[in-house]
């Protein structure tokens, strides 16, 4: 049914300076957004009975940017601080499915050392990106001390990723055949210092939101998506996981060092707001596993160039220098003008909220000809209209906040 | 001298002392002080500062008078949709009915310096207490929005569960002796308060009041994330101010009203001649008590998060209400058996 109609409005109920619409008997129409402190940038067209919501119309695009259609202007190098903007905090989650489609087109793959120092840089952004999806999750429920946890605490992995690549956020980090830079050399002790507080300060989050009887009662049996519905809805990451699907793009298709190290991936059945909390509390542990194994591999392994050898051996002679003195390693000046070859290719990665999958078509000229991107948020807003009718009014924040939807990833 | 003794006796007649000193400079006072000890404690387990820029020196603590001047001096929007009347109103007469109950309650024995007579002073308090949540409600229906209904019916839903339940379990303490008297109540309790006699009915008493006045975690009329800010989401500026204002008020009132029931009142102190002893420290004790229960009340909010309208309401009417029937059982068979 039509939710909304602009123009000519056929009001029946006379209030000064306001336009009043009858819509049915017993039911009110609830605009959540995009002002509301309960929306984020989207909008939520609920319909209630009583406190029953009998119809949820998610209104997205508030964010659009085009990013798409902006990419196809600008050289290839130059899209991956672009695509970033999805979700800056999950920044190389993001943008590693682009540099391996464009590694495909180019028929080439980055040394092992670039694969793990990307996988490293993945992993500390899952972290940051859950613990964000944690602390909105938190003040959703109206539980501020997990808002102020994992906000605070998200400070640490963000310092690290700043430590290796340089930027708090928006890191640009992977570049078609390799990364942009290799490790500090006091990063991993700082790593392992890292891990051992998360590992400590995971039981404390434990107790205070995931065991607390209050938050408890409020996720458990709220928004439970069935096993075969989340299958139908074709929802994807952690939504898909906590309803007994085991699919990751990372088992599915391991990229980069995903098949040389060693990590569970953490499947609940219940499907409620519960287990959907519960599978990113696990995941954080398992990336803690991750981050822990690619830091001993690359103390392990000796420094090499952190790029293919086929742009490597074109780099200017300081660049050669710099790295056999220091070890460091910077952007090489040759990406900005990069052509790719005519071709198609598709990659897809497992972002902290699911599956990202680009398909990118290279016509041989500098910028792309095509992107075109599915973000996970994107997959997962379906749950909003099929999921949350039958939940009350206040169950809404609990399965938005559980499904992580993030406004800015799904509109691109 | 005279002068002096004029002046004093002035500001010291019961009346005048009461709502004034107690009531609106007092309630002012403790409430500043528990917004910020509310959220330097919470600062304190969320592993952060807390307010800190208004008067580094005093960690902040004049923050929420810099609040109040901001609220103060910023626009008053009077939407064209609104019913004007009720909407500027409503939060002043429920800021007023808030804070209502302290003029009829004692904080002394010494009968020359009570505001009023005694002798139903249990009954009176409780029975102002109970209106200003019509006003909350009448808020938010003048306000004409959406969210604003559904705080109010939320409010409406919430007081008629929890209010019920603190009215009854701090009459719990007036069966006990059998009388109406707030003084008689806190007579009894020289020797044992009630808390230790009737725990039942003081922690029904205190989860009640911690639901029907809407602190931050279990503000479910006017929870953010849902209704914006329920009843007041019209609201701007002072008025804005004084509803937010109305709740740590009435939070204070009750728990003036538990402090008495409960917690002994002025209890370890026998309150003798003069202004002094007879008023000034009696009335200190009895708001330093409320003000610790006030503090348990802030707590909360660190540890809990929001409960769900229906759980609140179940929670409501099949465990705390049980638990002051109980505890008014306890009280009557207490009386019946003289314990006190």
């Amino acid at each position: 049914m039509s939710v909304w109609v602009y123009g000519e409005q056929k009001s029946d109920l006379k209030i000064e300076g306001a336009i009043a619409r009858r819509i049915a008997e017993d039911l009110y129409e609830v605009f959540i957004g995009p002002q509301h402190p309960g929306s984020g940038h989207m909008r939520i067209i609920i319909r209630v009975d009583g406190d029953i919501i009998v119809d949820a119309d998610p209104d997205m695009g508030y964010v659009h940017r085009t990013m798409e259609k902006l990419s196809e202007g600008r050289e290839w190098i130059k899209n991956i601080p672009l695509f970033e903007r999805m979700a800056i905090h999950d920044a190389c989650n993001v943008t590693v499915s682009y540099v391996i489609a464009l590694e495909r087109i180019l028929g080439i793959e980055p040394p092992p050392r670039a694969r793990y120092l990307r996988t490293l840089l993945c992993e500390i952004n899952r972290i940051a990106a859950h613990l964000y999806g944690f602390g909105i999750f938190g003040v959703f429920m109206g539980h501020s001390t997990m808002y102020m946890w994992s906000f605070a605490d998200r400070e640490v992995m963000v310092e690290l990723a700043e430590k290796l690549t340089g930027a708090r956020l928006t890191h640009s980090y992977p570049i078609p055949g390799g990364a942009r830079r290799d490790l500090p050399q006091d990063f991993p002790d700082q790593a392992r210092k890292a891990v051992r507080y998360f590992r400590r300060r995971l039981e404390e989050y434990r107790k205070i939101f995931l065991d607390n009887p209050v938050m408890r009662s409020r996720m458990e049996g709220v928004g439970v998506i069935p096993k075969k519905v989340a299958a139908e809805l074709g929802v994807v990451g952690p939504v898909a996981r906590a309803s007994g699907i085991k699919y990751d793009a990372r088992l599915a298709e391991p990229y980069d060092a995903y098949d040389e190290v060693e990590f569970e991936v953490p499947v609940f059945e219940e499907g409620d707001a519960l287990a959907r909390a519960w599978v990113k509390f696990e995941e954080i542990k398992q990336s803690l596993r991750i981050i822990e194994q690619a830091v001993d591999w690359l103390e392990k392994h000796q420094r090499e160039a952190p790029m293919h050898p086929k742009f490597w051996e074109r780099s200017p002679p300081l660049w050669k220098k710099v790295f056999e003195a220091e070890g460091r390693v910077k952007l090489l000046p040759l990406m900005a003008n990069l052509k790719l070859p005519p071709g198609k290719a598709m990659a897809r990665s497992e972002t902290a909220r699911g599956e990202i999958v680009y398909y990118v078509e290279s016509d041989g000229k500098t910028t792309p000809y095509r992107v075109r991107i599915v973000s996970p948020s994107a997959r997962n807003a379906i749950v909003f209209k099929y999921i949350v009718p039958g939940y009350r009014v206040m169950d809404l924040p609990t399965i938005y906040g559980s499904i992580d939807y993030f406004p800015p990833e799904a509109d691109r | 001298m005279d002068v002096v003794k004029l002046i004093l006796d002035i500001i010291f007649y019961p009346p005048i002392y009461q709502l004034l000193l107690i009531g609106l400079v007092g309630s002012l006072v403790v409430v500043i002080f528990i917004l910020w000890f509310e959220r330097k404690a919470t600062a304190r387990v969320q592993r952060r500062l807390g307010p800190y820029h208004v008067a580094p020196r005093v960690a902040g603590f004049p923050q929420l008078v810099a609040d109040l001047v901001r609220y103060a001096f910023q626009e008053v929007i009077i939407p064209r949709t609104v019913d004007a009347g009720i909407f500027i109103l409503a939060p002043i007469v429920a800021t007023i009915l808030s804070i209502l109950p302290i003029a009829v309650v004692p904080l002394t024995s010494n009968p020359g310096y009570w505001p009023v007579p005694m002798d139903y002073s249990v009954l009176v308090a409780l029975a102002i207490s109970t209106v200003s949540p019509i006003f909350l409600i009448l808020a938010g229906w003048a306000s004409n929005n959406k969210f604003s209904i559904i705080g109010g019916v939320r409010e409406a839903f919430v007081i008629t569960a929890y209010e019920l339940i603190a009215i009854l379990s701090i009459l719990a303490a007036s069966a006990t002796v059998l009388s109406f008297n707030f003084v008689d109540v806190v007579e009894a309790q020289s020797r044992i308060w009630f808390i230790i006699l009737n725990p039942l009915a003081f922690l029904a008493a205190f989860l009640a009041v911690l639901m029907a006045t809407s602190g931050f975690p279990f503000e479910i009329p006017e929870s953010e994330n849902e209704v914006v800010a329920g009843p007041f989401t019209e609201y701007s500026g002072l008025l804005y101010g004084l509803n937010m204002g109305a709740a740590y008020m009435k939070r204070f009132a009750l728990s003036i009203l538990m402090a008495l029931a409960f917690l002994g009142g002025w209890a370890p102190y026998t309150p003798g001649e003069g202004i002094l002893s007879g008023y000034l420290i009696p009335s200190i004790i009895v708001i330093a008590k409320a003000t610790v229960l006030m503090m348990a009340f802030s707590f909360t909010r660190s540890v809990y998060g929001r409960f769900r309208l229906d759980q609140a309401l179940d929670g409501a009417w099949r465990l705390v209400f049980p638990m002051a029937i109980l505890g008014f059982g306890l009280a009557l068979l207490e009386a019946y058996l003289g314990v006190v």
